[in-house]
């Protein structure tokens, strides 16, 4: 059994922005989401990079008592998403319970916050005598605290898959719940990723080097993926879902179809934890075009991984390259945003969705003069009024696992 | 401490921490107030924080027969009696 899988509501919470709304006006007019690092006072005073990909505005959250005991910061990013993406489908109480409804959703690593409050009654031995760790401390922080806090917030009762690889938590959630319906498992799947603000994740890249440090002073002029003078990636936060559904079933419901995931791809390097790999990420881009069966001329645009660390850019536009040549636009949207690492993959899908949707591609912010080192490839020069068909969404994360999907524009959804 | 000093305290949790919306000592606390094992647990925790000493496990799987406050109160005088002999 192979069914066709589409996107029937998305919702993402982004450094530029809350909704379809004010996302694309940051896309159109060049604007940045990231700001200079918050101190969390821990580790801000020692970490080289000082800029932060931020989510800086308020947030309703209309969440109760009884839902927010199990939440972490980065649930309730998580299950707003969530919820937004629920209510937008128009899905009947009864399917959202039926048991045919799944739950892909990641984080990097849970809640950093409620880990590290935890560590510091560890370590601060206060009360000892006392059970000094709250119950819900560890449902709180739990890797798969996203993805659990949402079916118990909406009482789904499908399968649950919590994907944790870093940058590919949430195109791996995506992928994952689209061979779920593919292959008839489930009917719908709730997908996506969420991180919260989390300094532990700058030190580790920091410490790699991989961090952007020089632009401290200028946080909007990084990252600059694919510019010569780049020099690392920003860390951001954030949360991004989608809700896919079989599409027969959903265009006999009536839904809007956003877009359709007509391929994905997951592999690894098999070596390397760290270091990008050319011959692992060519083969990412090719088996998600034999998986929709499509060949490379038809993609007309390309959502990059670019990170803007000094190797990832040179490596992807290579392979970029050798798959696709130098026809289709391509776009670093971290530098819009930051990388905001379990969270990239879905939010650079929706961002994506909304610029087929409105028919235009923004550009690289901060590409100011490519890199010559880099693949000579079309990247988007300006924003562009242009309607695109079929769009590759790549990720790629440390333990060297690549993913690409494969999104056809809604309107061409037949 | 005193009944009356404990109901005080344990109300005062209640209505803080867990948010109950005008608590009745005799409300059945899961269907009234929405309270679950989670809570119960968490309630424990804070328990023995506002009695100073540690509960047994013993006396932890009791709690969990507990159905309304005065239940509560029930528990840690006995709690309260038993460590005083």
């Amino acid at each position: 059994m192979k069914r066709r899988v589409v996107i029937t509501a998305c919702s993402a919470i982004t450094p530029i922005g809350y909704g379809q709304q004010s996302i694309v006006e940051s896309l159109r007019l060049g604007r940045s989401g990231v700001k200079p690092l918050r101190d969390d006072g821990l580790l801000t005073d020692h970490i080289h990079s000082r800029v932060f990909g931020t989510v800086d505005y308020p947030i309703d959250y209309a969440f109760n008592r009884s839902q927010r005991k199990t939440m972490g910061p980065v649930a309730y990013y998580a299950c707003q998403v969530a919820k937004d993406v629920l209510e937008a489908s128009g899905l009947s109480k009864e399917s959202i319970a039926s048991g045919r409804l799944g739950v892909a959703f990641g984080s990097t690593h849970g809640s950093p916050t409620v880990q590290r409050e935890i560590y510091q009654t560890f370590f601060q031995n206060l009360e000892a005598e006392f059970s000094s760790i709250g119950a819900v401390d560890y449902l709180r922080s739990m890797v798969h605290t996203t993805a659990v806090n949402i079916t118990r917030m909406f009482g789904i009762t499908g399968r649950v898959i919590a994907s944790s690889t870093a940058c590919t938590t949430s195109s791996q959630a995506i992928g994952f719940g689209y061979e779920m319906i593919k292959f008839g498992m489930q009917d719908a799947m709730l997908c996506g990723g969420a991180d919260e603000y989390d300094t532990t994740t700058v030190a580790v890249f920091d410490n790699l080097l991989a961090c952007s440090v020089g632009y401290n002073d200028c946080p909007s002029c990084t990252p600059r993926p694919f510019d010569k003078k780049r020099d690392g990636l920003v860390v951001g936060e954030g949360g991004a879902a989608v809700l896919l559904e079989e599409y027969e079933s959903a265009k006999q419901r009536g839904a809007t179809i956003l877009g359709e995931v007509i391929g994905f791809a997951c592999n690894n390097n098999g070596g390397d934890l760290i270091l990008p790999n050319l011959d692992g990420i060519t083969s990412t881009l090719r088996l998600a075009l034999d998986d929709a069966n499509i060949e490379a001329k038809e993609v007309d645009y390309i959502s990059a991984h670019a990170t803007a660390t000094k190797m990832g850019d040179i490596i992807e536009s290579q392979a970029i390259e050798a798959v696709y040549g130098q026809s289709p636009y391509v776009t670093g949207l971290k530098s819009y945003t930051g990388h905001t690492m379990g969270t990239c993959g879905a939010m650079e899908l929706i961002m994506t969705l909304y610029m087929m949707a409105e028919d235009f591609l923004a550009p690289t912010l901060n590409l100011q003069e490519i890199d010559p080192r880099c693949a000579r490839l079309n990247y988007t020069p300006k924003v562009i009024e242009a309607s695109t068909r079929i769009a590759s969404i790549q990720n790629f994360a440390f333990g060297g696992v690549n993913t690409c999907l494969l999104i056809k524009n809604g309107n061409e959804v037949l | 401490m005193t009944r009356d000093v404990l109901q005080k305290k344990i109300l005062s949790i209640l209505v803080q921490d867990f948010e109950f919306q005008e608590p009745g000592l005799d409300d059945n606390l899961r269907e009234d107030h929405g309270f679950d094992s989670i809570d119960a647990i968490e309630l424990l925790g804070k328990i023995e924080r506002t009695l100073g000493f540690s509960l047994t496990r013993e006396e932890k799987e009791k709690a969990m027969e507990i159905r309304t406050i005065n239940d509560i109160l029930d528990y840690l005088e006995r709690i309260q009696q038993g460590r005083a002999q």
